[in-house]
């Protein structure tokens, strides 16, 4: 056998690497470029929903059909064991489950989305930032084939549709903003400890009881209440949930939200200057 | 003006055992003051490619010749901009088209028509860039009817001469191609020679590894000889060649 390599034994864990500002501007730089390059993570994102409905008849519009048959279905049920006023619940659980979908679907999947970039990343030097948006943006279209399930109740519930109703273009773009900063950070943990990805995944569907989406926070006793005050989920659901009702947002939500932002880019900016050159050796 | 400079450029990597990659096992090693999993973290760091010093120009044709494990991968991603390195400085300047390894860049569902799309505004170009390439790239294909189908029915032959299309067509600058001169049937070969051919002559630069001297006596004016990590020869063609083998590095 003839020895190969230079090989050398270290503990990392000794080892500390401090973040210059070069890896702060190549850190830019990527995200910067990703977005020069949008006709990749357009495209690569559109070729996912296509790729997944190419042999189906209705094709992506199958998303809105069980979108649909999901909160009708729900909104019966839940309604009915819960007591709740249709007029009131339905909409409300609507609303919820859409909201939650894109932000729940976009987590888990932004966990291994350089891992399920594999191929391309050891192929083709491109921004790192590109797989999160080609993920964002599938993400995104497929939320906008779900709202269409969302149509007929406004009708049916007379839902109002007002000046509130104009926030939902900046509260949408806002939740895909967190998406990517945060879906950033998952996505490079993920990559480097592989056990991420089932834990995200099971946190997320205990989330889901946790956050007031079948649920309405009236129902908890007041002692209660921080359980949902403290959740960010909680408010990020708000965030999208109030102006598609065209209710005005809680100012309480959106103190949350901007403090949440704020930690994620810095959370973000810190952790992606610092490892972004690594992320191909732990692929 | 395509140019590659190389400046006493190393790469360190990391490989890690399975106990690394595990945030499990790290935390219980942490909470128990790393006594009780000696090694989870223990990484080891592998100096694939040492203090390299090249200098590449416009209608270099390089050959990379090396055993298995010699850097020629990590030397061809290094150029490709997807490795960076650890010491050392790198400038790249011009266009870079790379097949660096067997999956291509393909993506196996879509079709044969939708991966040279794809792989065109993978590489900067806009779709009707692409569009007005592509009876041409087609035509060299020589798949015909086989484009419209998914790239997972492809035989790897006929993968490569696709991938091969679409990298060539579009112009590049700098060309990486890992191992692929060889595949595919001797008709195709004949048909890439000529076409490499070409593109060195218009002022590009072509790096390419392979390991069979024939291939690169014929395509190449320079070799670069790697040895666990480390460059033995960098130079004229036939030089390096019968220097290779003589020593069998």
């Amino acid at each position: 056998m003839r020895v190969i390599y230079t090989v050398q034994k270290v503990i990392v864990r000794g080892e500390s690497r401090l973040i210059s500002a070069s890896h702060f501007a190549k850190a830019y730089q990527d995200v910067i470029n990703a977005f020069k390059q949008w006709r990749i993570w357009v495209l690569l994102g559109w070729q996912d929903i296509q790729l997944r409905y190419r042999r189906s008849m209705l094709g992506p519009f199958w998303l809105t059909l069980s979108m649909a048959i999901t909160i009708y279905s729900m909104g019966f049920l839940y309604g009915h064991l819960f007591k709740m006023d249709l007029q009131s619940y339905f909409p409300y659980l609507a609303t919820g489950i859409l909201t939650w979908n894109l932000i729940s679907t976009s987590l888990i999947e932004a966990t291994d989305s350089f891992v399920n970039s594999e191929a391309y990343i050891k192929q083709i030097k491109l921004p790192y930032s590109c797989f999160i948006l080609r993920m964002i943006f599938r993400n995104t279209v497929i939320f906008l084939h779900n709202v269409l399930a969302f149509i007929p109740l406004i009708f049916i519930f007379h839902i109002p549709i007002n000046g509130y109703s104009l926030l939902i273009l900046p509260a949408l773009l806002l939740i895909c903003f967190n998406i990517a900063v945060y879906g950033n950070v998952l996505a490079i943990i993920g990559t480097r400890y592989r056990d991420i990805a089932p834990i995200i995944n099971s946190l997320i569907q205990v989330t889901f009881f946790l956050t007031p989406i079948m649920w309405m926070p009236s129902l908890l006793p007041d002692r209660y209440h921080f359980a949902v005050h403290w959740n960010p989920f909680a408010h990020f659901l708000n965030l999208l949930r109030q102006p598609l009702l065209g209710q005005p947002l809680s100012s309480d939500t959106l103190y949350m939200v901007a403090i949440i932002t704020v930690l994620g880019v810095i959370l973000f900016s810190l952790l992606f200057a610092k490892a972004r050159s690594r992320i191909i050796y732990w692929l | 003006m395509a140019a590659i400079n190389l400046d006493s450029v190393t790469i360190e990597f990391p490989i890690y055992n399975m106990d690394a990659r595990s945030l499990k096992k790290r935390l219980i090693s942490f909470s128990t003051g790393g006594t009780l999993l000696k090694g989870a973290h223990e990484t080891i760091i592998v100096k694939a490619l040492d203090n390299i010093n090249i200098k590449l120009e416009n209608n270099d044709s390089v050959g990379l010749i090396g055993s298995n494990g010699a850097g020629k991968s990590t030397l061809l991603r290094l150029l490709a901009g997807i490795y960076e390195p650890t010491q050392g400085k790198m400038s790249v300047k011009g266009r870079i088209s790379t097949i660096l390894d067997m999956s291509l860049g393909l993506n196996p569902e879509a079709t044969g028509y939708e991966n040279i799309i794809m792989r065109g505004i993978l590489l900067g170009y806009t779709k009707k860039q692409i569009l007005a390439k592509l009876d041409e790239i087609a035509e060299f294909t020589e798949l015909g009817g086989y484009l419209s189908a998914p790239v997972r029915t492809y035989s790897t032959g006929m993968m490569v001469r696709l991938a091969f299309s679409v990298v060539t067509s579009i112009e590049p600058e700098i060309l990486l191609l890992d191992e692929i001169v060889g595949a595919g049937d001797a008709g195709f070969i004949e048909k890439a020679r000529t076409r490499l051919t070409n593109l060195i002559k218009n002022s590009n630069i072509v790096v390419l590894s392979s390991h069979s001297l024939e291939i690169i006596e014929q395509l190449c004016n320079k070799v670069i000889i790697l040895q666990k990590g480390q460059l033995k020869f960098f130079g004229d063609c036939k030089e390096g060649v019968e220097k290779y083998r003589k020593h069998a590095y």
